[in-house]
């Protein structure tokens, strides 16, 4: 097996607030390989953005990372501790070198008043001493790779003049143009609309497989990810529940929390399948439950241990993990019988 | 269908000048042209679309929201029958009791510095449908119990609640004042999966429970299958197909419908091949195309079709699509 490009332990994450420490992420542990597409699915709060964020040092002032947790970044040419970094100049490896990252609203991460060419030709000056002249035959060259047609034309306007599919479409040209190991995509065509979507999905796919690198992609459709990911990580409140193969995660679920999103979905393939919902709410993460996380929502809590005991990880088939205790118990009782 | 339709469209145009012009006309935003549909008395009717198709402002210019430039929108209940485009002031305070709206965004929708019991409490005391305050409370804990708020929720400040819980509440408010027509605009798209699906079913209880008719506005293909009995699919201010639900998922005749399907990511990893994939992006209202306005992301698209408009033609019962070829394109 090859060494893996990113590789995070027991990231905890929490934000100092005025109503005490809150905790977004809480003992979370995944590799990504070179060129496989991971995706991290949850619900709002459930920890996926921190957990990007984390992975280039983006999350606010307030944020304290524990002390075990560790990042470890294996670009090939060096390794890095991630988590360790302090000086801004250190950073730029992580910042757009070796990785990078695309967000949710393309409008909100273009500045408004330089054009796209600008910023794109400054981050590449930024991250390697070539001349304006050769980013800017750089920048043309990546905005047409990614679809945008009169390249050298839209390299003089601003964002608001692009539409936005374009502007996604400008976002990643900009993020690969300094051809990064790992691209972090967060929540990249929640903001679009399906026909949009389906062209980006198709882009990112071709990127992919044209210049080898990773994507941690983050996203709450379970469709998406089955479209784009490789392998996929279900967290929910600042835990990952569930991690594998995407065919396996979706088409054999094993924890209840992957289970009932999964029966939440409206589903095309079957119109009279009725739509279960997960009870309850989302907790809110300053009073998070104890034990494991999901016990105050979970139909298959077992009294006396969730509620107490926090679960480890069970091992199903190849790298399928789920973190339940009710998974637990059934493979038990199989491996008995 | 016995009972008819509760709200009649036709030719239906909204039309937004853009500032004023010193020579000829200022240009105009066609936001709704032309369109024409019925809505069934108890039916769930869903309108679909892309961002800019129109369907907010369709629904909006239905309760008198969005001005109306020209063409018919029709109500028609047991009681009263309004020609909603010349309601006058105390027919237009009749209508609002009738036809309510549930926004989008649970956290914009709720004033921060009222109860849960004031918000819902405001329609009634506004539309004057209470004579006392003991009445109004009763209303409002009979609403309440309906979408699941319990009493305690009532005296508590909107913060303090979830999504799924304020969409509840705005639920509660709309309903309050016992309407027979709801347009629900995007209401489950800012919510998590596992909440949007005990939203949809609690709107779909409602709705027997208290007879009403929904408009469900969505971009969620998959969620207008699961919800709504008829369909209705919009593209930049055009009505492009409208069918029963299961027709037009098994059936789609229009090339944007058949598109917009077959955008929607499956769940199995290995069912992406022949996905239908739509170039480029919808034009702006502005300067629409002329001919069929889908005609410049069409992969069928010929000659006709860019200088000729297509109609809304029957082609199935209730099914209706606006494409000239749709027979030869469905196979039929």
């Amino acid at each position: 097996m090859t060494e893996p490009l990113i590789s995070v332990r027991d990231l905890t994450v929490r934000f100092k607030s005025d109503e005490g420490l809150v905790t977004a992420v809480d003992g979370v542990s995944f590799d990504i390989a070179p060129g496989e597409i991971l995706g991290l699915v949850g619900e709002s709060g459930s920890g996926k953005s921190v957990t990007a964020k984390a992975l280039m040092q983006l999350n606010g002032d307030n944020a304290i990372y524990d002390e075990s947790g560790s990042i470890t970044l294996n670009t090939g040419e060096e390794t890095v501790d991630v988590l360790s970094l302090k000086r801004p100049k250190d950073m730029m490896v992580i910042r757009g070198g070796a990785v990078s990252m695309i967000f949710q609203e393309p409008m909100a991460s273009f500045a408004p008043a330089i054009t796209i060419g600008d910023q794109m030709v400054e981050q590449l000056q930024i991250h390697s001493s070539i001349s304006k002249k050769r980013a800017e035959e750089i920048s043309v060259e990546m905005l047409d790779r990614v679809g945008i047609s009169d390249p050298s034309k839209r390299l003089k306007q601003y964002a608001f003049e692009f539409s936005g599919g374009m502007r996604q479409r400008a976002m990643i040209a900009m993020a690969l143009s300094t051809k990064p190991k790992l691209l972090i995509a967060d929540e990249p065509t929640t903001a679009l609309d399906v026909t949009i979507q389906a062209q980006v999905i198709d882009l990112m796919r071709d990127l992919v497989s044209e210049f080898g690198m990773a994507i941690l992609f983050i996203t709450h459709d379970l469709g998406v990810i089955a479209q784009t990911a490789d392998r996929v990580a279900v967290m929910y409140l600042g835990n990952l529940v569930e991690t594998g193969a995407v065919r396996q995660v979706i088409g054999e679920p094993a924890h209840p929390y992957t289970n009932g999103l999964l029966n939440a979905l409206p589903r095309l393939d079957d119109l009279d399948a009725p739509l279960v919902a997960v009870p309850g709410d989302i907790p809110s993460p300053l009073d998070r439950p104890t034990g494991c996380v999901f016990n105050t929502r979970c139909s298959q809590v077992i009294a006396g241990t969730c509620e107490r005991e926090i679960p480890t990880a069970t091992q199903l088939r190849d790298d399928h993990v789920c973190y339940c205790f009710a998974v637990a118990a059934g493979q038990d009782g199989q491996k008995a019988l | 269908m016995s009972n008819g339709n509760l709200i009649t469209v036709q030719d239906l145009c909204v039309h937004y000048p853009l500032g004023r012009s010193l020579f000829g006309e200022p240009p105009v935003v066609r936001a709704i042209d032309k369109v024409s549909l019925d809505i069934p008395r108890g039916s769930f009717f869903g309108l679909v679309g892309e961002s800019g198709s129109g369907k907010t402002t369709l629904g909006r210019s239905i309760l008198k929201a969005a001005p109306i430039t020209s063409g018919h929108v029709a109500y028609r209940d047991e009681d009263v029958d309004y020609d909603v485009a010349a309601l006058n002031k105390s027919q237009l305070k009749d209508y609002r009791k009738r036809a309510q709206l549930i926004f989008q965004d649970p956290y914009a929708a709720l004033s921060p510095r009222m109860t849960v019991r004031d918000i819902i409490a405001e329609p009634l005391e506004v539309m004057g449908l209470t004579s006392s305050r003991k009445e109004t409370d009763e209303r409002v804990r009979e609403m309440a119990a309906k979408c699941r708020l319990n009493l305690e929720h009532l005296r508590r400040f909107p913060h303090a609640f979830s999504g799924g819980q304020r969409q509840r509440i705005s639920i509660a408010r709309a309903l309050v004042c016992r309407p027979k027509f709801i347009v629900a605009d995007e209401s489950v798209a800012a919510l998590d999966v596992s909440i949007q699906a005990d939203i949809l079913n609690l709107l779909k209880s409602l709705q027997e429970e208290m007879d009403l008719t929904f408009l469900f506005i969505s971009h969620d293909l998959s969620v207008i299958a699961h919800v709504c009995d008829h369909v209705a699919v919009m593209y930049l201010g055009r009505l492009v197909e409208s069918a029963p639900t299961r027709q037009l998922f098994a059936n789609p005749w229009h090339p944007y419908t058949q598109a917009l399907l077959s955008a929607i990511p499956s769940l199995d990893p290995d069912d992406a091949g022949d996905s239908i994939k739509l170039e480029g992006e919808i034009p702006s209202p502005l300067a629409p195309p002329p001919g069929c306005k889908f005609h410049t992301r069409c992969r069928f698209a010929q000659d006709r079709c860019k200088t000729e408009e297509p109609a809304l033609r029957e082609l199935d019962d209730e099914h209706f699509t606006s494409c000239h070829f749709a027979e030869e394109l469905s196979g039929a």
